[in-house]
């Protein structure tokens, strides 16, 4: 059961609905959510596939910078969108048409 | 034993918290299902022997991300409906029936072709068992690892985490006029 394909298909799962959270979701936070989603299926691909293929620390390496970055892209998305809220009192994605307010 | 039932139990959390935070109406409810999410994620880097990882895991996302998702939340006016300042009604955590009818497809074909890129994949490697090393602490590797092979990218990484922290006190202050 503890096996390749039944984590990489967990991984897909994660995937297609961080994608779908993406694309259907009209609120920022939550399409910052779907995000999240997608790197963490990525960051568990590295750890199944270093431990099943070439069972060094590699890729639990690559996962934990992956979880830095994850870390580093929320709060300056959470910022922009807070931000964005001051300016145009939304979190609506159509409502950004502008770089500069 | 107890690694299939643990295994069991992570995969289970995480594709049922998945689905939950996809199909949730209210935006709070998501953040919280998104929670449940990382825990099973954390569990399934357990199973497979990562242990430094999982408490990482634990530590960043529910200490920190989720936190901060949520006072995002919170302060962007929770999960009510608002309307913005043009008068038109806006469902803020939700798009509508046509925007889940094109998510729906376009998954769809993605799915499919990453399925038909990874097939050989799946096939080749059906009957890798785990190599059974025994699940030995990973802390003192990672740790020796990540100072002498990889010190370039430690400290690029804490670079980043210092401009990233300083980029968002400087997005998110008021403008002063």
């Amino acid at each position: 059961m503890i096996s390749l394909p039944s984590y990489l298909f967990i991984s897909f799962l994660l995937f297609v609905a961080g994608m779908f959270v993406m694309i259907a979701r009209k609120n920022i936070v939550a399409i910052l959510l779907g995000i999240e989603l997608i790197l963490n299926s990525a960051a568990l691909n590295f750890v199944a596939y270093t431990k099943f293929v070439n069972n060094n620390l590699d890729g639990h390496i690559m996962s934990l910078f992956i979880i830095v970055i994850a870390a580093a892209e929320a709060a300056v998305g959470l910022a922009i969108v807070i931000r964005f809220y001051q300016l145009r009192e939304s979190v609506h994605i159509d409502d950004a048409t502008q770089l500069q307010s | 034993m107890f690694e299939q039932i643990l295994f069991l139990l992570s995969a289970t959390a995480t594709i049922g918290f998945t689905v939950a935070v996809v199909g949730t109406n209210n935006l709070m409810h998501a953040c919280m299902y998104l929670l449940g999410t990382l825990f099973g994620v954390a569990g399934l880097y357990a199973t497979i022997g990562a242990d430094f990882l999982a408490a990482t895991q634990i530590v960043v996302y529910a200490g920190g991300v989720v936190i901060l998702m949520l006072f995002a939340i919170m302060l962007t006016g929770g999960a009510e409906d608002k309307k913005n300042r043009f008068g038109i009604e806006k469902i803020p955590s939700m798009g509508s029936t046509k925007t889940y009818i094109v998510a729906g497809a376009s998954v769809l074909i993605i799915a499919m072709i990453v399925l038909k890129m990874t097939a050989n994949i799946h096939t080749a490697n059906k009957d890798l068992a785990v190599a059974s090393t025994g699940n030995e602490s990973t802390v003192f590797n990672i740790g020796s690892l990540l100072l002498t092979d990889h010190i370039l990218a430690f400290e690029i990484s804490s670079i980043l985490l210092l401009g990233a922290l300083v980029g968002a006190a400087i997005i998110a202050r008021p403008k002063r006029n």
